[in-house]
């Protein structure tokens, strides 16, 4: 049950009545009785709510910063008109519109009403409930009830690093020798051999072929296929800290927004997880590896596994991906740099790529991964991508007041230890990735299409 | 493996909000019980209103902290008690003869008025207006805790009764006065004659109620005190305090000057806020919560550590990671190798730049800045110098 504005502005006029009324107490049990028996009629003549069925249909996939529709339709089953209004109760961020929507399904009939989504996380978000309140006939009260329409919309991440692929794919086509410009490809497997045409690199001569034929025999060269890729996305605490301009809105991306008493934070706005960053570069990573042939694994890890994609064909496999990365969200626990070693060598029995994107923070780097990277070394080859900070290499370079002067120094050593960590990270044979937010994805992968073509992989 | 996609169920909907039958039998113990406290309680009420609450001293109370038992005694003894709690009353009964004024309580009365009742009087603790009621006693401050104490002094009332429960406000009196009960600096019993009577001041009247009573010589001092032969006119807090009307012209109040209606028109209103509060109050569906992500700036541990140095004034510290930083930028655009040390850099540098060895060395080694200028000084000719090597 519920009361309208209608109800409380009888009562009002009552004031004025019994105000003015010759027997204002006989006039004040009429007021009564009479906005009584309003509410009474209205709920009993208010079209039934229990009886409505709701059905759904729509969306459940959005990337985050687009826009979903979930269509709800309302059938009404009853013998009376349902008129009213419905609101479907989504969590915050999912960013339902409208939050109340305007109900008139006559009897036996369905109306549609559609939702849309703007989701400010990924994530899975599931619909709560749907809140009919049905008007009575004279505007004073209406019945209400709610009715549980499960759906629940994924939002993946955005993968807005596609952009970049065009022209990675393209550097990988010169890789393999079928770019349309005559230049020889740079692959070190040995593909066949083929007649010399004008134009080829004479340095590809095959003369012992040659020799045997009387036509002058060029090899040809391809890029290593088939080669194992483990992208390993590090979910502790490190990947939990914002960095970067939010390409998308997220939530908790804004800057801290004033209040009637709170003063707006004046420093710039969040940005982005550090995770979300790295799955970013991990898509881009996987789509061109995927696309050169080689297998991609994806595993995340804080002190457990947190998902595990392997095997995937080469077109599931990104839809996989961002499947699993979806509900993926930073734990605020030290990363057990032990245990993902462990993990990793359980699953890649032979020599792989691994590609750790993690953050090349000094204190957690010094005493969890510089200890088992050899273990992880001697049998694999690894690329560690780390996601810098421009807001702190922009307190480098403020030093104007005193003030600043501290801080730059104070972000010196900060970058000082980065470099430090990079370094000795560098002397064992580790290849390492440290690129600002926007620049990790295209950087990731260019540091991979050198590892191919140096045939390190 | 298998990937797990978000079930899109079959759109089947259900009610969930409960039936009446269903809201009743699932509340039905909770409002039974609730039902069960309400009945409970007025029934309390209904039954518990004969009992009256504790009025302190009150010649009729037969509470702990009544008088009721001191009354008794002193009838017994043909002494007639008169309660009264006004001053009208309490003058009418003086005009009538000698009687005793026992004041216990003057929140509710003019002490001015009171004071103007001629006969003997006694004041019974720290009551409002006793600078008027007795004048010439000064209350001592701090006061003294209620206990047995020893006459000390030669007032027969006193002396014959011995020891007694007594404390409260400590007294000082005027000349020709008598103090007993010493306590501290003064006494917690003071007499003194004075024209229109003997003025008693007791500092507390714990040694009158019926759970001291029977104490010490309680007893004997309430009837030397208050038995003197004397009718009493026992003044107490009346039960309800009396209204203070502000009455207008013709003696008639604002309540009687206001129409009729006005009270139902207010009732009235309390039934629209009622329906109002009830419209605006019922919520459309649930409150939605959600577990929200920490949101942590990755920049924040090393603003953190700049305010740590501003702080402390690091200037050593400050000065040598800046130093570093600029000595681990510049060595490679030197052509050095990374582990060159000063005697490399330092000469490399002046070269480059064309600035004074001797300067060159004191920036990058030299010893930290003895002030916060020196400190952005020195931040600045850093500065200068690696915008000097590349722009070469």
């Amino acid at each position: 049950m519920a009361l309208t504005g209608r109800a409380g502005l009888v009562a009002a006029v009552g004031i004025v009545v019994v105000l003015f009324a010759p027997q204002p107490g006989a006039a004040l049990a009429g007021v009564c009785l009479l906005l009584a028996a309003g509410i009474v009629v209205d709920l009993v003549f208010a079209g039934a709510v229990r009886p409505l069925r709701l059905h759904r249909s729509g969306d459940t996939l959005v990337r985050l910063g687009q826009e979903a529709t979930v269509e709800l339709v309302v059938e009404n089953p009853g013998g009376r008109r349902v008129r009213g209004l419905l609101r479907d109760a989504w969590p915050p961020s999912a960013g339902a519109r409208p939050r109340v929507a305007p109900l008139d399904v006559p009897a036996g009939e369905r109306r549609k009403i559609a939702v849309t989504l703007a989701p400010l996380r990924r994530g899975d978000r599931a619909s709560v409930a749907v809140t009919v309140r049905s008007l009575g006939p004279l505007g004073l009260a209406a019945r209400q009830g709610d009715h549980r329409a499960p759906w629940t919309v994924r939002v993946l991440p955005p993968f807005l690093s596609r952009k970049h692929l065009p022209s990675r794919l393209a550097r990988l086509r010169e890789l393999d020798g079928q770019h349309p410009a005559l230049v020889r490809g740079q692959g070190t497997e040995f593909d066949s051999l083929r007649e010399y045409v004008v134009g080829d690199d004479v340095r590809s001569i095959d003369w012992r072929a040659t020799a045997r034929r009387h036509d002058v025999v060029v090899r040809t060269w391809r890029p290593e296929r088939d080669r194992r890729v483990l992208i390993v996305l590090d979910t502790g605490r490190t990947s939990a800290g914002r960095v970067g301009a939010a390409p998308v809105p997220m939530a908790g991306a804004e800057a801290g927004g004033g209040g009637l008493f709170v003063q707006p934070d004046p420093r710039p706005a969040p940005g982005w997880p550090r995770l979300d960053w790295s799955m970013d570069a991990a898509l881009l990573l996987a789509a061109l590896a995927a696309r050169a042939g080689d297998q991609v694994d994806f595993l995340a890890y804080d002190r457990a596994v947190r998902a595990w994609v392997s095997g995937e064909s080469r077109t599931e496999l990104l839809s996989s991906l961002v499947n699993v990365m979806a509900p993926i969200e930073a734990e605020l626990v030290e990363a057990d740099a032990q245990g993902m070693v462990a993990a990793i060598l359980s699953r890649a029995k032979r020599r792989c790529l691994v590609v750790l994107l993690t953050d090349l923070n000094p204190a957690a780097m010094d005493e969890g991964l510089i200890p088992v990277l050899p273990q992880l070394s001697s049998r694999h080859l690894l690329l560690v991508a780390g996601v810098s900070d421009p807001s702190v290499a922009a307190m480098t370079a403020r030093r104007e007041t005193a003030e600043e002067v501290y801080d730059a120094a104070a972000a010196e050593q900060a970058q000082l230890g980065r470099r430090r960590i990079t370094a000795r990270l560098r002397r064992h044979g580790v290849e390492v990735v440290d690129a600002p937010p926007e620049d990790i994805a295209p950087a990731l992968a260019d540091a991979y299409l050198a590892l191919k073509a140096a045939g390190r992989l | 493996m298998s990937v797990v996609t978000p079930q899109a169920p079959a759109g089947q909907s259900h009610p969930a909000s409960p039936t009446v039958r269903s809201a009743w039998r699932g509340s039905r113990l909770i409002v039974l019980l609730g039902a069960l406290v309400v009945l409970v309680s007025v029934l309390g009420v209904l039954l518990g209103s004969e009992g009256t609450p504790e009025r302190r001293l009150d010649p009729d109370d037969t509470s702990m902290s009544g008088s009721r038992a001191l009354a008794e005694l002193l009838r017994d003894r043909g002494v007639t008690v008169d309660r009264v709690d006004s001053v009208a009353a309490a003058a009418a009964k003086g005009a009538a003869g000698d009687r005793l004024l026992l004041v216990t309580d003057t929140a509710y009365v003019d002490e001015y008025d009171l004071a103007e009742i001629p006969g003997d009087r006694l004041i019974v603790g720290d009551v409002f207006g006793l600078a008027a009621l007795a004048p010439g006693v000064r209350v001592e401050p701090g006061g003294a805790r209620p206990r047995s104490r020893e006459p000390g002094c030669g007032l027969p009332a006193a002396t014959v009764a011995g020891s007694a429960y007594l404390g409260g406000i400590v007294l000082r009196g005027p000349s020709g006065s008598t103090g007993c009960y010493p306590a501290d600096d003064g006494h917690t019993l003071v007499t003194f004659p004075s024209a229109s009577g003997v003025i008693t001041v007791v500092g507390d009247g714990d040694f009158m109620t019926n759970q001291r009573l029977a104490e010490d010589g309680n007893a004997a001092l309430a009837l030397n005190l208050i038995g003197t032969g004397k009718a009493v006119t026992w003044l107490v807090r009346p039960a309800t305090p009396p209204v203070l009307d502000l009455p207008g012209e013709r003696g008639q109040s604002m309540y009687e000057l206001m129409p009729g209606s006005v009270r139902w028109a207010v009732y009235m209103a309390i039934i629209a806020l009622g329906v109002t509060a009830f419209w605006r109050g019922r919520r459309l569906g649930p409150v939605v919560t959600e577990k929200l992500p920490v949101i942590v700036r990755a920049s924040e541990t090393v603003e953190g550590r700049g305010r740590l140095y501003r702080a402390r004034r690091a200037r050593e510290r400050a000065a040598d990671s800046l130093r570093a930083g600029t000595i681990d930028r510049l060595t490679p655009r030197l052509g050095l190798a990374s582990g060159a040390g000063r005697h490399e850099i330092v000469p490399a540098l002046a070269d480059r730049t064309g600035q004074d060895p001797q300067q060159v060395g004191a920036a990058l080694y030299g010893p930290p800045p003895a002030d916060d200028a020196g400190l952005v000084g020195l931040a600045g000719y850093l500065d200068f110098m690696e915008r000097q090597i590349s722009e070469l």
